[in-house]
């Protein structure tokens, strides 16, 4: 994790390289960072989705991807996230490592061209980004937010966290608000783009075979563009005491009913507490060996999946599964159980143990994807907790018992969400 | 004596090489050497999948015809030992295991950082020694029942079922993987074990392990672990597949589902059938490049469809070859299938008769290679792939001089035989109208 080389442009973007060449690929990773809220979550997920369409040099998709293609694949992706009450923008550009294709060197410019001119270059009319792509983006969008329907192993997971955080401005899907994309217009939707790229925090990570001094060369020429002032990110809402559960019911015609449980763990990533959470949330649910798997799939044959994951940055925790409707009593008590189990102590040694051992696995392995590479350093970024994989690990051994029982005496059930047939 | 032949596959455009021993009694054990991963992924598969449930092992006269979802249901049970769930021993160890059933396979796999050794042979071991009772076989019927049921919500799995289907008349690769939750309760520990004494032979598997490691003390230590086992060579397994008629079962099928927009997957039976090897292997690839061809991402159909509002850029195209049946399918979410279905027809007959530019053909192919390498980042890609390609007699580095040597007009010919409109059939997801 020290093999990033820090840097930041003469306009404020940060940059970080990270040379190995360990991948087949060279991989350029654009985060831009904004506060999640209400009246701005719709036209800042908007935008990838717009900027994607075309640009100046290349301005419509077919032009765009068959230049792409060109360069041996090459890709250009974006992703919209939620982490905390942000909402980031990333924007990659992954190709193949010239050495591979026998090309001349010239595989990496040619692919930054085009990442660059997606981003500052947009195909612009009357003062606005292109209404044709915007129009047909708007639909693309809604359609995408009302089709979360679809899968409802991970609709019924967002229904819980929009139910628990309904007054937070967490509670609003990573994707927007259907309802608010009527009201976007195209010039509208540039000069808020403009405004974002002069003020935005943004972050560009660099990872592959690369040299350090020509990378840093090459990303001042291609994002030289001015910056203002830029912006704070605001602190994520984590303490929340509950009084009283909620239940939310909701009907679909399923064949399957989705018992979703959301539990606020007044635990932030900083906290001494939360590599215990962590290890709390591994005791409980986060592998096969976890009680949920053991106790509500194992011992009662009541699911197929029954497991729990921390939200680390909005320090909630989710429990997810997927049950028969008339069971729901059951498999109700059946996780209570478990939850009540871990706060009287009752964690065996092989518990904790496996737990940690399984944590540790999955923090060396992150070191053999650029992606996970990338997305670990970024969380350190987000929470300010940057740690190495020994710092890591080290605290994930220290952890006892006791730790994990007082965690758990600050996790307060705040939602039960139960998907089910109509009847 | 315990190894019956050792060798290299080496790419140089990838720039990877794979060990390869055959063992006694027929198991093929590879390894594939990954310097600077932490990660270590080893499977071990076996040619079993949803598609045998009608078999005999030659020297025996009788035919075994088994329930719906049998692969599966043993892949489910298998992690159960003697002395308890194998999972929790992989867990003690850090290690993270898994399995999963396809169409013609069933494959085991962990991946660990440390303890590899350990771990290896514990997958080894547990693959190898089977433990089915009445009580636990009863007790994962209500397991796998909820898999089912999670399947049966997903409207993406029900369009691709729905499809073959209506593809297949007969051919067991219509049917569910998992089989159904009326067919699983037939299954007990006496039919698990018959199964697994066929198929679960070491001359129908194979071992793949991927990561920074020794070959030779990889293999070796599989060689120790086989040669305490006194395995008997297994005859030859016959698979029995009922005759599928060319023609397809039916046009189209429709379900009504809880979904906000509705899905279009259209599929073409390809009649051209039984090749192994490099041909199936080449096949393969010809007819993605079609597909590519036509309604990729930089093509003018998918363009001028996705500015009409037809398509998202969720639209996708497949195709799955075997060497009994072959299929190609196409689609995705739409605001109107039927509108759909007529636009993806009528550019198939118009592509076919304009034929395909020599650039978009050298260009695609580019763009193939591109992808491809950049899999070879993925220890989960290379083990998983080169396993199943193995399996259908193919090298999975044979991918790039195949794509070297493809000449156009093995493209023409390939454009022409795809697409037969007497062979095709759709599926189509409505909403049910909340």
């Amino acid at each position: 994790m020290t093999n990033f080389i820090n840097h930041t442009l003469p306009n404020g973007i940060n940059l970080y390289i990270y040379p190995t060449e360990k991948f087949k690929t060279i991989v350029y990773s654009l985060f831009l960072h904004q506060n999640l809220k209400r009246d701005l979550v719709t036209k800042t997920a908007l935008l990838p989705f717009v900027l994607e369409r075309g640009s100046k040099k290349w301005p419509n998709t077919q032009k765009l991807v068959v230049a792409l293609e060109n360069l041996y694949g090459a890709d250009i992706m974006s992703e919209v996230t939620k982490r905390g009450e942000r909402q980031i923008l990333q924007f990659i550009l992954e190709i193949v490592n010239p050495l591979y294709v026998r090309e001349n060197g010239e595989l990496e410019k040619k692919g930054l061209e085009v990442l660059k001119d997606v981003l500052t270059n947009p195909v612009v009319e009357n003062n606005g980004f292109k209404e044709s792509f915007v129009n047909r983006e708007k639909q693309i969008l809604t359609n995408i937010v009302q089709g979360l329907i679809n899968d409802k192993v991970s609709y019924a997971v967002e229904r819980c966290v929009q139910e628990m955080c309904r007054e937070e401005d967490y509670g609003v899907y990573r994707l927007g608000r259907v309802e608010d994309l009527p009201n976007l217009d195209s010039s509208g939707l540039y000069s808020y783009y403009q405004e974002l790229l002069n003020s935005a925090p943004i972050d560009i990570f660099v990872l592959g075979n690369v040299d350090p001094d020509n990378t840093m060369a090459l990303m001042e020429e291609a994002f030289n563009f001015p910056r203002g002032n830029i912006y704070e990110m605001e602190p994520t809402l984590i303490y929340k005491e509950v009084s009283e559960p909620r239940y939310v019911e909701e009907r679909l015609d399923v064949n399957q009913g989705k018992l979703t449980l959301g539990f606020r763990t007044n635990t932030k990533v900083t906290d001494d507490d939360y590599y215990p959470l962590l290890l709390y949330n591994g005791i409980l649910g986060a592998f096969p060996h976890s009680k949920l798997f053991q106790n509500v799939r194992e011992k009662a044959s009541l699911a197929y999946y029954a497991s729990s994951r921390l939200d680390r940055e909005k320090g909630i925790l989710l429990i997810a599964s997927g049950i028969e409707i008339e069971n729901y009593q059951k498999a109700l008590e059946i996780i209570q159980q478990q939850m009540e189990s871990i706060k009287a102590g009752d964690i065996t040694d092989d518990e904790l143990d496996s737990t940690r051992v399984g944590y540790i696995n999955q923090i060396k392995v992150t070191e053999d994807s650029p992606y996970q590479i990338i997305n670990r350093y970024l969380g350190g970024l987000i929470s300010g907790r940057q740690e190495t994989e020994e710092e890591t690990i080290e605290q994930i051994n220290r952890v006892q018992v006791e730790d994990v029982v007082r965690v758990a005496e600050k996790i307060q059930l705040d939602t039960i969400y139960f998907l089910r047939n109509k009847e | 004596m315990a190894v019956i032949s050792e060798r290299l596959l080496k790419n140089d455009t990838i720039q990877e090489k794979v060990h390869v021993a055959t063992l006694y009694p027929g198991l093929e054990v590879f390894v594939f050497p990954k310097k600077g991963y932490n990660k270590k992924y080893a499977s071990f598969a076996t040619q079993f999948g949803s598609i045998d449930n009608s078999f005999y092992v030659e020297g025996n006269k009788n035919l075994l015809e088994v329930p719906d979802g049998v692969a599966h249901f043993l892949e489910h049970k298998l992690f159960e030992g003697e002395k308890g769930n194998v999972f929790d021993e992989f867990a003690r160890k850090g290690a993270s295991a898994n399995a999963y059933t396809n169409f013609t396979m069933t494959n085991y796999l962990f991946s660990s950082t440390d303890n590899f050794e350990d771990c290896f042979d514990l997958l080894i071991n547990f693959v190898q020694d089977p433990y089915f009772t009445a009580e636990s076989v009863e007790k994962e019927k209500g397991i796998i029942a909820q898999e089912i049921r999670m399947y049966e919500d997903n409207p993406g799995w029900r369009l691709f079922f729905n499809l073959l289907g209506c593809l297949y008349s007969v051919h067991p690769v219509r049917k569910d993987i998992a089989g159904t939750v009326e067919s699983i309760m037939d299954i007990d520990e006496e039919i698990l074990y018959k199964c697994y004494r066929t198929f679960y032979h070491p001359s129908n598997m194979a071992l793949f392990v991927v990561g920074d490691l020794e070959p030779e003390r990889v293999i070796h230590q599989v060689m120790e672990n086989l040669e305490h086992r006194d395995y008997q060579p297994l005859g030859e397994i016959k698979r029995i597949y009922p005759e599928e008629p060319q023609a397809v079962r039916d046009k189209c099928v429709r379900e009504k589902m809880e979904v906000y927009q509705p899905l279009l997957s259209l599929g073409f039976k390809d009649r051209n059938v039984g090749f192994t090897g490099r041909d199936l292997f080449k096949k393969e690839l010809a007819s993605e490049l079609v597909l590519e061809m036509l309604f990729g991402k930089s093509t003018e159909t998918y363009n001028r469809l996705y500015e009409e509002g037809l398509i998202n850029d969720q639209f996708g195209t497949s195709f799955v070859a075997e060497k009994d049946y072959a299929y190609t399918m196409m689609g995705g979410e739409t605001p109107d299938p039927d509108k759909l279905y007529q636009a993806l027809l009528d550019s198939i007959t118009q592509y076919i008769q304009k034929g395909f530019k020599e650039e978009d053909f050298e260009r695609q192919r580019r763009k193939m290679l591109g992808e491809f390498l950049r899999n070879f980042n993925s220890l989960e890609f290379i083990a998983n792939n080169f396993l199943y390609y193995h399996f259908r007699e193919n090298n999975l580095f044979d991918f790039v001089s195949l794509l070297q040597e493809m000449k156009a007009e093995d493209i023409h010919l390939r454009l022409r035989e795809l697409f037969d409109k007497d062979y095709h059939s759709c599926s189509i997801i409505t909403s049910n109208g909340g």
